[in-house]
């Protein structure tokens, strides 16, 4: 029997949070609800873009809003340039000689924190990629004879940039599976543009007084309340069949993965939540196919990643929209 | 090498392009073969040398292949092809035939190619071909066909709506977006409407000008006489039968050439002479009346509802051999008293049909009669009639041997006795307004004035009758004679035209029918009660065997009967004689003269055959012994030695084998064996057969052919002539077609209306809010605001946001009530109650009616709502 969702209080939390995070990065509903989907579903995202659109401010604004232990600061938020030349070291710590004790004492590395924002994931090395994802899917870090623990709270995100492809590393099709969610942050609109430039200086102290909405306990109860959204049998069916005409269209050379498949029901089920509804409906699969599938999947050409899914998802609605309910 | 054509392309190009140019090519061939020898009738197999050639070229260049390199290697295939043919076939004549063969394939198959390549790349090429088609068309026409209206109208029509076909067709299929949805939709959508179009302009062609496409459908199809081996617009006054024998046919036709043949069709004994006792009095044999006018078709018909019928007409292959066929009630009908007796005629058939049946008027009677040996094969059958004839009546009217001083009297004598006949004041009301029945258009009250001036000065109606045929033989100012005979008197120009006016007024030329029939108009319109008779006429020929008189094909005629109460039916013919083969007399061979005695004939079913000792066991349940008439219910069994006996059916001389169990036969002998065991007045059948000896010799057995059999027969040969009503056809389709169109553009509504209906009366609340939902989605799609891609919510908050509805709040309930376990708040409940039916009146206000009704017409926008997406698979 699956635990009816406190809705009302999880409703409240989120909105708080998305009020919170929208003084400073306006315009972004849609990629903030994204962002709050991956975080909901215990995952991580990648974000693409142009440099400058805000991915940054946003993963801060993001770790700000939520109160670490103290209470006066916000949770542990970690950011990482990744560079060709970066170790893999630098990201998970090393053993340095306490003089002290005598002894190698273990020295943290960055990704000890709540959130960590991984900027240009496709400039590092493979190395240090695969060092980053490996922690990311196992949620611990083992070094030596000793296994480290993460933090209940670890969510990354990850940004790759577009432009200027030279001396990068792209990441491959299995790393990149790892990201529950690949989004494009955008440019916003024209208008929202506008009244940033008019506000630029009132969202610059909104960035340096960003007040810290939830406890990470409150984070962590969301993501166990998530796991409790209702799930239809027609809307696995639907994800189910999805994933199977990723692998039968002729368009697309690689398809989804089963576990594609289960990081798709986990985001389907957070993304409800995070629009308030403690069941998924159409509008769920409408909305987050692309993020979730699109970067699982290897295309034909060009025109075929443009039209491909859209297809099968168009197809899959169809039938959703004109099934017939009651006797 | 890649493709030029979509395979959708090639298929609409062979489907709606070649197929029917491939049936016109069929057509064409199988005209132009039944006139060129060198063709040799194989129409079928060179349309398919067209039509392979067209198809294949049509897939061929569907690739990206040149036309012109592609050309000569076909060439260089048909250069060697005919070396090998020269090299292979041996003699000259083997060579030339083939050679000719190669050389009809080689042409047809390329002219197909050209057509398919045609279809498939070039645009311009439909309007060639259709003008190449038409030109070819003329050629042959005006080779094969005499060039009058009717004539051209029915050999172009269709080629002329090929040629509109063809055109509108290949560049709709040019300018389709093959990529594109529907594309057979929108095909099959302009199709229709092009049929529309189409079959409402020949409809209204074909209603205005119902009267003359009919009297042409009447003379170019229909009747068997387009079968006929002349193929022409021509006619014959006999028809000929699936087993070649001759009949007289039940109807006339006015039309513009006569068809004569040379053969012997039968040779008759007629026992009808002049007082002298010496000098035979021939009379014409009759085969039908033709009581009846059809004035549309312009046709002589038959009418068995005619009053007092006097015809006799039994089928003699139907009465058994020996047996007579009497019906004495004509005899009655006719009702002559005067100057009647009773005349016998032997009608001996060549090709005569064995069912036909030919006697003078009025006959009553009919025994069929045995062939003697010596004549068996000359011919197939023979009969004995018996006439109640008039003494007034004779075959002499306008054929009137000159100077022949005896016939000049009885003339003058039977006149004189018929024009104590002065009026028709006594006859019967029915029969006299039923023989004296004219048509009431202006064409015929023509006649009637012509027929009230020939006759102004004649008080009698033999003495009119006289003056009639006296203006077909007049001479104009000029000495000429006013009227001629001819086999092709043409006919008007205009189908519908009058023929008889034509005839009488403007042409004055034609045969039997023409006559006839303006002598018969003649009459009437004067209140003279006549009918036309047609048959043979007979013609006095032999001096060496009197009474016996030869029959040949040319000698089928009509003429006209009158008739003088008290006196009976009288014939009169009044077709002046052909001045330019006056009477070429063929020589007339031995008649049959040596008829021999019959003692015994036998009716009955064979039990079964000895083929060795040759001989048969029958049934018998009809004898005829010494001229008397035994019959009896229980059938009873004779022996018959038919060692000597020939064997026959209706249409020739058969081996005895082909006697089977089961037959109906009939056998009679001349055996002197019997000549003198007499039967008693005692005596019964059972107690003849135990007289004669046995088995009893026999000579001669004829096999009657099962009634079934013969009528199966017949039906089909009814049912294959049956002409096709067009105008019925046409009006069918048309009707399909418009109920077609009707449903495409009735159905969105419809469909509608059926949605309607339930979003507003389901009891059951989920399925409610799934009707409603339904029929809310479909009628903002019919609207043109289709769903597409969008979510639920999305397209919601569109519609919402153009109408400025709720359709957002209904539509999350409804994903609620969908996907979740959680039941509905009241309020959320209360929302769907009453949700529907406001938000419909609200797009209503919005979306004026014409935009709506249009809308509601456009089966597009059904159709993409119910399309389902279909995912393109590996």
């Amino acid at each position: 029997m699956i635990e009816t969702v406190q809705i009302d209080q999880a409703l409240t939390n989120i909105q708080k949070l998305t009020a919170n995070i929208e003084t400073v990065i306006r315009g972004k509903r849609m990629q903030i609800q994204f962002i709050l989907t991956a975080l909901l579903a215990k995952g991580h995202i990648l974000m693409e873009d142009n440099p400058g659109t805000g991915k940054t401010v946003m993963a801060k604004t993001l770790a700000q809003s939520i109160s670490g232990g103290d209470g006066e600061h916000g949770v542990n938020f970690k950011r990482i340039q990744f560079t060709p030349d970066l170790l893999p070291m630098d990201l998970i710590g090393s053993h340095i000689f306490d003089d002290v004790q005598k002894e190698f004492i273990f020295k943290k590395g960055p990704l000890f924190c709540n959130v960590l924002l991984a900027d240009e994931i496709n400039r590092a090395s493979p190395k240090v990629q695969s060092a980053l994802l490996e922690c990311m899917a196992e949620h611990q870090i083992t070094m030596g004879d000793v296994t480290y623990p993460l933090e209940k709270l670890f969510f990354t995100i990850a940004t790759q940039n577009p432009v200027e492809m030279e001396g990068t590393y792209p990441l491959p099709a299995a790393q990149l599976d790892r990201f529950f969610l690949k989004i494009h942050f955008g440019y916003v609109d024209e208008e929202t543009e506008l009244n940033i430039y008019k506000d630029y200086l009132g969202i610059q102290s909104n960035l340096e007084h960003v007040q810290q909405v939830l406890s990470m306990e409150e984070i962590l109860f969301l993501q166990d309340e998530a796991e409790k959204v209702y799930m239809h049998d027609e809307i696995i069916a639907a994800v189910r069949n999805i994933v199977w005409d990723t692998r039968k269209h002729a368009d697309i050379v690689l398809g989804a993965s089963t576990r594609s498949g289960i990081t798709f029901l986990k985001c389907l089920k957070a993304f409800a939540l995070v629009n308030g509804r403690t069941f998924v409906t159409e509008d769920d699969p409408q909305n987050i196919t692309s993020a979730v599938l699109d970067h699982r999947l290897i295309y034909r050409n060009k025109e075929a990643k443009q039209k491909a899914l859209a297809n099968i998802l168009d197809k899959e609605l169809n039938r959703l929209s004109k099934l017939k309910i009651g006797g | 090498i890649g493709k030029i054509h979509s395979w959708k392309k090639v298929i609409a190009q062979s489907v709606l392009l070649v197929l029917p140019t491939a049936a016109v090519g069929f057509y064409m061939l199988w005209n132009v073969n039944s006139y060129y020898e060198i063709l040799q009738n194989d129409w079928l197999m060179q349309g398919l040398y067209f039509a392979s050639g067209m198809a294949l070229s049509t897939l061929f260049y569907a690739y990206r292949f040149r036309f012109i390199s592609t050309a000569a290697i076909l060439f260089l295939f048909y250069f060697i092809a005919y070396k090998v043919i020269g090299n292979v076939t041996f003699g000259e004549f083997d060579a030339f035939f083939a050679s000719v063969q190669f050389l009809i394939f080689s042409v047809l198959f390329s002219l197909g190619w050209i057509a398919g390549f045609g279809f498939s790349r070039s645009r311009y090429f439909t309007i060639f071909w259709s003008i190449f088609l038409l030109a070819l068309q003329i050629i042959v026409v005006s080779k094969t066909t005499a060039i009058n209206a009717n004539a051209l109208i029915s050999a172009f029509a269709p080629f002329l709506v090929y040629a509109f076909y063809i055109i509108y067709t290949a560049e709709l299929i040019r300018n389709m977006n093959e990529e594109g949805k529907g594309f057979f939709w929108f095909l099959s959508k302009r199709m229709l409407g092009f049929a529309f179009v189409i079959i409402a302009m020949l409809l209204g062609i074909f209603t205005v000008f119902q009267k003359d496409f009919k009297a042409i459908e009447k003379e170019w199809g229909g009747s068997e006489a387009k079968y006929d081996k002349n193929g022409s617009n021509s006619e014959r006054m006999t028809k000929e039968n699936k087993d070649g024998s001759l009949s007289n046919k039940n109807e006339m036709r006015m039309t513009g050439s006569l068809n004569k043949g040379k053969r012997l069709v039968f040779v008759a004994k007629l026992d009808n002479f002049f007082n002298d006792g010496k000098t035979p009095n021939p009379l014409y044999f009759t085969a039908y009346y033709y009581t009846k006018f059809d004035t549309l078709t312009q046709t002589f018909e038959t009418d068995s509802s005619m009053p007092s019928n006097d015809l006799f007409k039994p089928d003699p292959s139907k009465i058994p051999l020996y047996f007579a066929k009497t019906d004495s009630s004509v005899i009655k009908n006719t009702g002559a008293t005067k100057y009647r007796k009773v005349v016998n005629a032997d009608v001996y058939k060549v090709l005569l049909s064995p069912s036909e049946y030919l006697a003078p008027s009025t006959a009553y009677y009919c025994q069929t009669i045995g062939v003697p040996n010596d004549y068996k094969d000359q011919y197939k059958s023979a009969y004995r009639a018996k006439m109640w004839v008039s003494d007034l009546n004779s075959a002499y009217f306008i054929y009137n041997p000159a100077g022949n001083e005896m016939l000049e009297t009885f003339q003058e004598q039977r006149f004189s006795k018929l024009r104590e006949i002065r009026n028709f004041d006594g006859l019967d009301a029915k029969f006299k307004s039923y023989y004296t029945f004219m048509p009431g258009d202006d064409d015929y009250k023509r006649i009637a004035a012509l027929g009230k001036k020939i006759t102004a000065d004649a008080k009698t109606p033999i003495d009119k009758m006289l003056a009639i045929r006296d203006y077909f033989l007049s001479k104009d100012e000029f000495g000429q004679p006013l009227f001629q005979y001819s086999d092709n008197p043409g006919i008007p120009g205009i189908p519908s035209a009058s023929k008889l006016n034509y005839f009488l007024f403007e042409n004055r030329k034609g045969y039997c029918a023409y006559y006839a029939g303006a002598t018969l108009f003649l009459l009437r319109s004067l209140g003279i009660p006549s009918r036309i008779a047609a048959g043979f006429l007979t013609v006095d020929r032999s001096s060496k065997n009197p009474g016996w008189y030869w029959f040949y094909e040319d000698q089928a005629h009509a003429w006209v009967q009158v008739y003088f109460p008290g006196y009976g039916w009288i014939d009169f013919d009044t077709t002046i004689p052909d001045v330019n083969t006056q009477q070429a007399s063929q020589p007339d061979q031995t008649p049959p003269l040596d008829m021999q005695q019959v003692y015994l004939v036998a009716d009955g079913e064979v039990l079964n055959v000895d083929t060795v000792a040759k001989q048969v066991r029958m049934n018998v349940s009809n004898l005829l012994y010494h001229d008397k008439n035994y019959s009896t219910d229980s059938a009873e069994e004779l022996m018959i030695d038919a060692s000597l006996a020939t064997v026959s059916t209706d249409t020739g001389t058969v081996r005895l084998s082909a006697v089977k169990k089961g037959m109906h036969i009939t056998a009679a002998s001349y055996a002197e064996v019997l000549k003198n065991l007499n039967a008693t007045a005692e005596d019964n059948m059972v107690s003849i057969f135990k007289k004669i000896p046995k088995p009893v010799p026999v000579d001669e057995i004829k096999i009657i052919e099962k009634d079934e059999a013969k009528k199966q027969q017949k039906k089909n040969v009814n049912e294959l002539s049956e002409p096709i009503d067009w105008l019925r056809t046409l009006w069918i389709t048309l009707i399909a077609v418009a109920a077609l169109v009707f449903i495409v553009f009735a159905s969105p509504s419809i469909i509608w209306q059926v949605l309607n209906t339930r979003a507003e009366n389901t009891s059951d609340a989920k399925r409610a809010a799934f009707n409603k939902y339904r029929a809310v989605m479909y009628y903002l799609n019919q609207l043109g605001y289709a769903r597409d891609n969008k979510g639920p919510q999305q397209y919601a908050l569109f519609i919402d946001n153009k109408f400025g509805t709720q359709l957002n709040n209904f539509s999350n309930i409804y994903q609620k009530l969908k996907y979740s376990s959680a039941s509905l708040t009241e309020r959320e409940q209360l929302m769907v109650n009453e949700f529907y039916k406001p938000f419909i009146q609200q797009i209503r206000k919005q979306v004026s009616f014409k935009t709506r009704f249009s809308r509601f017409l456009n089966i597009y926008n059904t159709i993409h709502y119910f399309n389902q997406p279909k995912i393109n698979k590996a």
